[in-house]
């Protein structure tokens, strides 16, 4: 055939929706239409190239050598860009948003690169490791597979987005701002893809002070007392993983005679199932305070309600996620054994203390953002379900639930903080028929509404089905519960409507009584800019699921298999070390 | 075997312009109408609309030419082999579309991957429903087009009502559940839109709130009836469940017992059943969960006849009658069905029977119609029972559009919501309104069951079923088969297996299928009543509307001859919706002369234009003659024909007729035509010829009754006192639990505690030098003592049988040691050596060491250690058990 027409046929889906899209804004100038068109055409591109069963060429170079830094550049490139922000001058405002939002948009370049990466089964896909500090065995250990690769796409694509948008409401030491959001990022990266326990904590606490300082400079009224709530509690957990990882350590030296930090490394120490128990505690303690589940989650709702926007968006975004992926990567990868043992209670414990509780709780808050910060943690609670389900479908449940309570939940903190700088309130009784003065504010809060209540066609909802689905269909991981776990959970569904449609009445509907509620305007251009991607992902991961769960799956079966086969054999008495695989190939490239 | 379609069975791509067609409208409007203007949006609505009706019945019309094609040669091979009998297919014929794969899941057992597609499916049953779906909402559609003409939020409401479309037609044409569950959900969203489409009055948008609720309460049911299809059915796919539906009979057990007699073990098929008609009683208004609909009446009313009487209510029964091999291979759940529905239809019609709002009559008339629909499919009728659902589409929609002329009409005179749709204040509106009142006429024989108009026929054949059927488990047979050859040949070696088997089979009861036609045929009479009294009331008599003065509160209307309104408050908010629209725009036009038009005679109600008019009319005439599609008692059955292989399999297995049911075909259609002539006689005798004054005669003699019934039996109020408040007291717990207990110990307590802490010692800081050289001497004091004693500790290490005993050194110590076999130490000694003493101790042995320890000051003491070597502890698989040996 023609090769134009062949083209044609192929782009085709790209230009129509490029055509409407140029149609859509309505008296408005040719860059924006330009701008809308070029989007709209770039998201049909995105989903058709992902789409899974489109066949690509195999490549046979081995990913670490057609990319060999990536990972690298993916860290460095935000904290670099953080000491070079520090010759920006602090006067020049627009100098400081675009340098910083210019820094964020080469990390985001370098993470499309992930997408041309070749996932590789039951591997990392792309692994970068050389000594570091090798008096204490420490290496600079970065590696990447299916569990971090959406979660380093998300904290991509939402920091430059919350980063925008708070330049709308942040408007001293911007600077001071773009700063912490820049080693945010990198630490956030940093920790999802260290591999070594010792880079992996240092990452760990590095997110701690950005944050920190976001809640305590930049947040609202209370900001102090929340600021130090937050770091004590993750402090406290971080400590605990702290002694457990020297523990792991030095019993790894007193059996092998070498220090190793690297978790290929640990995990193969098998430990007693006392001593499992113990180690299991102090890691999962640490991720579960930032998850967070109950009873450990009291600092969420008080951080999230004196965080700036920017602040609650990464927070809840991101953050909470490392919880949960450090709970998989660490906590359930040394200690099987005792992750086994206790997966069936802390379920019962995700459904009942974080489904439905946290469900109630939000129910009857009338702070804004306490109630989404409930809200997470219910959501949060169906995730934790997924992963001590820990059946392949609520596995990759759990993960892309993860990205979808990043989106969501993003996307409804970003909601609440327009209406903050219009009305500098946060009390839901002060609105009531606001969809009459903001129908564009009102139409997007409510796509992400149901998108937050797992509407079918959204992307919540296909998370909540694996997840609940994954843990009903699962045999013995939930003990004889399960089923009663998953149903457990369904009932949040209906709880999850409730509190979201209740806020959706209250704010939206009704009569427009409140005379300040009178001339609100509607999305401003950088709202609108900062939302659109969300409200694009929302119906992309909806529709198109398996361009997001086909690379977690290749990952995350064989890991299953891997778990399963660890636990069916019966933990040592004493610890011991098994040998290492035969041959540590590097990870080829596609089959 | 030649088939001339121009598409492909397995890629139907019409399917793509049924569906296509109404999403893109819906983007359209929603999009771009504001800036169109409403002729755009109008042009818009309907031309979709059109394309996807003509989309439909193309393909309806190939389907059935294949399917003919497809009898015709399996005609052509049964004759040649031999065969007299027509050719009967067993399987539904299909079309089907691939959109893309939407989402593939690890199965049960993690190895296989359960593929769950955005595939679309038509076959019989969808094609009908897809057809009704789009001609009655292309009718709709055009009605709508003059009914929402003044409201600003014209584009809006048309979006709107062509996502429903696109929703519902998702959920008729997935070819699995979770597709269906995406339609479900989306009719669900478009459903609450609508509801609250005049969102600022509180009242619509509770209402609309309250909708989706409900429906999610009933979603619950439908995510654990998906969970367990995919678990014991092995597929969520139609075919697929079709095909698993054995794995279905696996028993569950509830509870388990110590006493496996007092376990509580169901089959997998009835929990599934149960669990979706959960689902349905939400998505279908059933009790418990009917609730919403009579509120959702505060939408408007074309999208009540749309969705909440045509289309959308009657999902449930297109997903009972599709999963129909699920359901009966459940006996008890089909009877739960049917119990619910025959329930519904009774109790619904006791409260249509005293409301004065039209619409109210209407939506609980709905209710109780799709109750007689449950009941159907519930006692293995699915034909009929889906037959209802298709007649009920024509005569409910004309119903409702007329009753919107009407309000309309009203409305254009009172300017007042709740007035506009009271029919105290209508009457004689026949002569106003003729093309209304005949439409209306029409649509109300049909569903009051006036031989040989449709409703007539779909109903009586559901009473006939609900008499005559009998559902039983599918083994059924087969065992009753062996139990009688045991009794011939008792050796046969299964006969005692089947005896007990034929046992375990539940079966209803005889006496249910009577009691569900007896109620049925009260429902029938009070429908009847409650149709015609709407009828006599709103165009029969005298206009009423000449006196209203709208500005003036109802409670003093003197036409008042029941109850007062202000008795139902709810009622008020609950239909205090907007025709706003309406009126914002008159009051551009009118608002000046508005008072001048109460005073002097206004223009009369009118003919509603014939954009409103003709769609009431044909939905009329389908009304009139649908019912000779199914024509049971006349053996007029295309539609049963057409229908069959649907339900082929059931029909052959579970569904029987009683034995001699055959006769009483004809002398059961008695108790319906006679509740049909009482319901409407009583209705014209005391509305026609007594006006009115026997209702308010016997309101007053039992004012009680009479409030309970208005106020629809209190259940409203029933559920507010007990699930919500429940819900309400257990998130008032939860918040302060996490407040002061959660909250308060971990977060409060602590930093109380070390705040505490920080206080006391703060107060050793205080910087006076004799408070510091007390704390000095205090301390030294505490050395003093401790050192003063000796300690005598030892750590014990094992290597095989020897054991190492090593005390702890400390100054000036002095050491005696005494091991136990004899050879004591009588002098103390002291150094290195002296710390340490090595001992051999048997496996099971246990030996005893001393030790004496003195120190400088020469005091004394002794230590007694127990040395044992146990036996090696059996190896375990140590999962779950706690302090295996060996920890640290």
């Amino acid at each position: 055939m023609n090769p134009a027409l062949l083209m044609f046929q192929k782009l085709w889906p790209a230009l129509a929706a490029g055509t409407v899209g140029a149609f859509v804004p309505r008296r408005s100038s040719r860059v924006e239409r330009l701008g809308i068109a070029l989007a709209a055409a770039a998201c049909v591109l995105f989903v058709t190239l992902l789409w899974p069963d489109t066949v690509v060429e195999a490549v046979k170079v081995p990913n670490a050598e057609r990319f060999p830094h990536l990972l690298s550049w993916l860290v460095f490139i935000p904290l670099v860009g953080a000491g070079l922000m520090l010759f920006a001058p602090r006067q020049a405002a627009r100098t400081v948003q675009w340098l910083a939002l210019g820094i964020m948009g080469v990390e985001l370049l370098a993470t499309l690169v992930l997408f041309r990466l070749t996932p590789v089964e039951g591997k990392y896909w792309l692994e970068e490791s050389s000594p570091w500090i090798t008096t204490f065995g420490i290496r600079y250990h970065l590696a990447l597979d299916g569990f971090s690769y959406w979660l380093i796409v998300l904290s991509s694509v939402l920091t430059p987005i919350a980063t925008y948008v708070s330049f709308g409401s942040v408007k001293t030491r911007q600077k001071d701002f773009a700063i912490a959001f820049l080693v945010l990022q990198g630490a956030m990266v940093g920790s999802l893809l260290a591999i070594d326990l010792f880079l992996f904590y240092v990452m760990w606490e590095l997110m701690l002070v950005p944050m920190y300082l976001l809640i305590g400079v930049f947040g609202s009224a209370d900001r102090v007392r929340a600021a130090i709530k937050f770091f004590l509690y993750t402090m406290a957990g971080s400590l605990m993983m702290l002694v457990a990882i020297l523990y792991v350590v030095l019993k790894y030296r007193a059996l092998t005679g070498e220090l190793s930090w690297d978790l290929p490394d640990l995990e193969r120490l098998n430990f007693p199932l006392v001593t499992q128990r113990w180690l299991f505690w102090g890691f999962a303690i640490a991720f579960l305070i930032k998850v967070p589940m109950f009873p450990v989650h009291t600092w969420l709702p008080d951080a999230h309600t004196n965080a700036p926007t920017g602040g609650s968006i990464i927070l809840a975004a991101v953050m909470l996620k490392l919880g949960a992926y450090g709970y998989i990567r660490f906590a359930m990868g040394l200690f099987p054994h005792a992750a086994h043992v206790y997966g069936a209670t802390l379920a019962g414990i995700a459904v009942v203390g974080g489904v439905l509780y946290g469900a109630l709780c939000a129910l009857k808050q009338s702070d804004f953002k306490r109630l989404i910060a409930y809200s997470s943690v219910a959501h949060l609670g169906y995730v934790m379900l997924g992963i001590f389900a820990r059946n392949p479908a609520s596995m990759e449940g759990a993960v892309l639930q993860m990205v979808n309570h990043g989106v969501s939940t993003g996307a409804l903190f970003l909601l609440v903080g327009v209406i903050y700088d219009r009305r500098h309130t946060r009390d839901l009784a002060e609105f009531g028929g606001l969809a009459k003065v903001m129908p564009w504010y009102a139409a997007v809060f409510l796509v992400v509404t149901f998108s937050s209540i797992g509407l079918p066609g959204t992307n919540g909802f296909v998370g909540e089905w694996l997840i609940m689905s994954g843990a009903f269909l699962s045999k013995g991981t939930l003990g004889q519960w399960g089923r009663s776990q998953a149903m457990g959970a369904a009932l949040g569904v209906i709880l999850g409507a409730v509190y979201m449609l209740t806020v959706v009445q209250k704010v939206f509907f009704g009569p427009l009584d409140n005379p300040k509620n009178r001339r609100l305007p509607d999305l401003t251009r950088r709202e609108g800019i900062a939302l659109a991607p969300l409200v694009v992902l929302i119906f992309v991961i909806g529709l198109f699921p398996r361009i997001f769960t086909e690379p977690m799956h290749i990952t995350i079966e064989p890991w299953v298999r891997d778990f399963n086969a660890r636990v069916e054999v019966p933990p040592v008495e004493q610890p011991t070390v098994s040998p290492k695989p035969a041959s540590p190939a590097p990870a080829l490239g596609g089959e | 075997m030649e088939h001339h379609l121009l598409f492909q069975p397995d890629d139907w791509t019409p399917l793509a312009w049924i569906l296509g067609a109404p999403l893109f409208g819906a983007f359209f409007n929603g999009v771009f109408g504001k800036r169109l203007g409403k002729n755009a949006v109008r042009t818009m609505a309907v031309a979709v609309m059109a394309v996807s009706f003509a989309a439909a019945l193309y393909t309806f019309l190939q389907l059935h030419e294949f399917r003919h094609g497809l009898e015709a040669a399996m005609g052509a091979a049964a004759s040649h082999g031999g065969v007299k009998e027509g050719a009967e297919l067993t399987e539904p014929t299909r079309f089907t579309w691939l959109a893309w794969k939407w989402l593939s899941m690890p199965s049960a057992d993690g190895g296989g991957r359960l593929g769950i597609d955005a595939k679309f499916m038509v076959d019989e049953l969808s094609g009908v429903m897809m057809l009704v779906v789009t001609g009655v909402g292309f009718l709709i559609h055009v009605y709508s087009t003059s009914y929402m003409a003044k409201d600003p939020s014209y584009h809006r409401f048309f979006a709107y009502l062509n996502l429903f479309i696109f929703a519902m037609l998702v959920l008729i044409l997935g070819a699995n559940m979770p597709l269906l569950f995406v339609g479900w959900e989306g009719v669900g969203l478009c459903s609450y839109l609508l509801i609250g489409f005049w969102f600022d009055k509180e009242a619509n948008a509770a209402a609309g709130r309250k909708a989706f609720i409900a429906n999610r309460i009933g979603d619950v049911g439908m995510l654990g009836g998906m969970f367990l299809l995919a678990y014991y059915a092995g597929a969520l796919d139609w075919t697929g469940i079709t095909h698993g539906s054995q794995g279905l009979l696996q028993p569950i057990t509830l509870y388990q017992a110590a006493d496996p007699a007092k376990s509580i073990t169901v089959s997998a098929a009835t929990l599934t059943g149960l669990a979706l008609l959960l689902g349905c009683t939400g998505k279908s208004a059933q009790i418990p969960l009917y609730v919403w609909l009579p509120d959702a009446m505060a939408g408007p009313t074309p999208v009540s006849a749309l969705i909440h009487a045509a289309t959308m209510v009657t999902s449930g029964l297109y997903l009972i009658a599709r999963l129909n091999v699920v359901f009966t291979f459940s006996p008890f759940a089909m009877a739960v069905v049917a119990s619910v529905g025959a329930a519904t239809a009774l109790f619904a019609a006791t409260i249509g029977l005293v409301q004065n709002d039209i619409k109210k009559v209407l939506a609980y008339s709905t209710v109780s119609q799709l109750g007689y629909m449950f009941l159907g499919v519930g006692t293995g009728a699915f034909a009929m029972g889906f037959f209802h659902v298709f007649t009920h589409a024509f005569f409910k929609a004309a119903l409702f559009l007329g009753s919107g002329s009407v309000i309309h009409a009203m409305h254009a005179r009172i300017h007042d919501d709740v007035k506009s749709q009271d029919m105290r204040l209508m009457g004689g509106l026949k002569k106003y309104m003729p093309w209304t009142y005949f439409s209306m006429g029409a649509a109300t024989l049909a569903i009051a069951g006036m031989p040989l108009f449709s409703g007539f026929f779909s109903k009586d054949g559901i009473l006939f079923h609900a008499y005559a059927n009998r559902v039983v488990h599918p083994f059924k047979h087969t065992a009753e088969h062996i139990v009688e050859l045991c009794k011939t040949n008792p050796k046969m070696p299964a006969c005692g297996a089947a005896e007990q088997q034929l046992a375990a089979y539940w079966e209803a009861p005889r006496w249910l299928g009577p009691t569900l036609f007896t109620v049925g045929v009260i429902a029938a009479a009070l429908t009847a009543f409650y149709m015609f009294r709407l009828m006599f009331m709103t165009f029969w008599g005298e206009f009423k509307g000449w006196k209203v003065d709208s500005a003036a509160p109802l409670a003093l209307d003197p036409f008042a001859n029941e109850e007062p309104l202000v008795d139902e408050p709810e009622a008020h908010e609950a239909h205090a919706h907007g025709e706003q629209a309406h009126d914002e725009e008159h009051g551009h036009e009118e608002h000046g002369h508005h008072h001048e038009d109460l005073a002097t005679p206004a223009a009369p109600p009118a003919e509603a234009p014939w954009t409103m008019a003709l769609p009431v009319a044909i939905l009329a005439v389908f009304a009139v003659f649908a019912g000779f599609l199914y024509a049971e008692p006349l053996r007029i059955e295309p539609l049963g024909h057409w229908l069959d292989p649907v339900f082929h399999h059931v029909n052959m297995v579970s569904v029987h007729l009683k034995e001699g049911a055959e006769q009483l075909e004809k002398p059961l259609m008695v108790p319906g035509v006679l509740a049909f002539l009482i319901g409407s006689g009583i209705a014209y005798l005391w509305y026609v010829k007594g006006e009115g004054k026997t209702p308010a005669e016997l309101a007053a003699a039992w004012p009680r009754l009479h409030r309970a019934a208005l106020n629809k039996w209190y259940v409203d109020e029933l559920y507010d006192a007990t699930i919500i408040e429940g819900t309400d007291a257990l998130a008032d717990g939860a918040a302060l639990m996490d407040t002061w207990v959660v909250d308060g110990i971990l977060a409060k307590l602590t930093s109380a505690i070390a705040s505490g802490l920080g206080a006391v010692l703060r107060a050793f800081q205080n910087g006076v030098v004799h408070v510091y050289a007390a704390g000095i001497a205090i301390g030294a004091l505490g050395l003093f003592v401790f050192f003063g004693r000796p300690h005598a500790d030892v750590a014990t290490t094992k290597a095989g049988e020897q054991f190492t005993i090593e005390a702890t050194p400390g100054l000036g110590y002095e050491y005696k040691w005494d091991l136990g076999d004899g050879k004591a130490d009588q002098q103390y000694t002291t150094g290195e050596a002296a710390l340490k003493r090595s001992i051999t101790v048997k496996q099971d042995e246990t030996k005893k060491v001393k030790l004496t320890v003195k120190n400088a000051f020469g005091r004394e003491v002794v230590r007694e250690v127990q040395i044992r070597n146990p036996k090696p502890a059996p190896t375990s698989s140590a999962l779950g058990l706690p302090g295996a040996p060996g920890g640290q």
